[in-house]
């Protein structure tokens, strides 16, 4: 009787373990949100963004001044990435797109993503292309002026760091406002989903996964 | 010897960790390990005021960084950071600091400090309990 019941049980778990791998959730294609943009990528080279075709794209906006949110972004889009196998992440390119070219140079930004993932691809390019892609993705992003650090402030608290005087009067913490949306972009450049850090990364990593096999 | 200080340091650490301060506690305070290029990071933790009071948290400030408590709002998709110059926490109540929600903003790192394990001394001020001084971990947050 015993084993009747275990093997009712043992069976019921089996198939719900294939319900659950099988499911597959609706991702229409999301129009009108995202779009071909030239930039250039955090090795200095310029790319199309359909340079990335035949890779799911997962993109976030941010800036690297940025001391709560985008860490905390880049730390989940870590974890995220880490939920895939490494052949998976082949097919994946995590974008980060600054709101603030002119302080994230490609090389900043190269360093500064490296500390989440090596792979992780920071993309920059003049105002105008940022703001293009911007508006591709309907986000927004300000430069909060009024909360940038002005460098008297910081010599003030730590005077010892500044021994060259021009080169602490263009020092300044400028802070931005940005959208926080997280866009997932099929192998052909469509955006398919937006999401947040407040989606489960099993779910997010389900649907990344479900577009490499598309 | 070396294990009688490495104790030692521990149940200091261990002191500055969990800081009371007449009506006012501090509880699970770290600072995030930043990017070795990153000029600025964030520090979060609890601040409980225990006593019967309302207490106001009026300055902020470090030896190691220049240090401003803010707070990210989210309105619409969109982050935006502000700048909390003072905020009272009512008798009883903690003012917890959180990603995406109130935190330390930490800027213009001294590089040789913001290591991983190292301690930041903090000193908060507040209206009634004074100055309290706290050593707060750097701590790699998001494995």
């Amino acid at each position: 009787m015993l084993n009747k019941i275990l093997t009712i049980l043992l069976i019921t778990l089996l198939s719900n373990v294939n319900i659950a791998k099988s499911k597959v959730v609706n991702l229409p294609i999301l129009s009108g949100v995202g779009g071909e943009f030239t930039a250039v990528d955090s090795n200095g080279n310029t790319i199309e963004f359909n340079s990335y075709a035949g890779n799911v794209v997962v993109l976030a906006f941010g800036y690297t001044s940025c001391a709560d949110i985008c860490p905390f972004t880049l730390g989940y889009l870590k974890q995220l990435y880490n939920k895939l196998s490494s052949e998976e992440q082949q097919k994946v390119r995590m974008l980060f797109v600054t709101v603030d070219p002119e302080y994230d140079t490609p090389e900043h930004l190269k360093a500064f993503l490296g500390h989440f993932n090596e792979d992780f691809i920071g993309i920059s390019g003049s105002k105008e292309q940022t703001d293009y892609i911007v508006s591709l993705y309907q986000a927004e992003y300000n430069q909060l002026s009024a909360l940038g650090i002005p460098t008297e402030n910081i010599r003030r608290v730590q005077p010892k760091l500044f021994e060259d005087e021009s080169e602490a009067e263009e020092d300044t913490a400028t802070l931005f406002s940005h959208s926080v949306s997280i866009y997932l972009v099929d192998k052909d450049g469509f955006t398919r989903s937006v999401e947040y850090t407040g989606t489960p990364k099993d779910e997010f990593s389900a649907k990344i996964k479900q577009l490499i096999n598309e | 010897m070396k294990n009688l200080s490495s104790s030692l340091l521990f149940f200091v650490a261990m002191l500055f960790s969990v800081c009371s301060h007449a009506d006012i506690e501090t509880k699970e305070f770290r600072i995030i390990l930043a990017p070795a290029v990153a000029k600025s990071t964030a520090g979060y933790g609890v601040i409980k005021n225990v006593g019967a009071e309302a207490d106001t948290l009026i300055d902020i400030s470090s030896d190691a960084a220049m240090v401003m408590l803010h707070k990210t709002e989210i309105n619409s998709g969109m982050a935006k950071m502000i700048h909390m110059p003072n905020i009272t926490i009512e008798a009883g109540s903690e003012l917890v600091l959180e990603p995406m929600s109130y935190h330390l903003m930490l800027s213009n790192l001294s590089e040789d400090i913001f290591k991983h394990g190292k301690y930041i001394r903090i000193i908060f001020k507040f209206e009634k309990a004074g100055i309290i001084k706290i050593d707060i971990p750097v701590k790699a947050a998001w494995d």
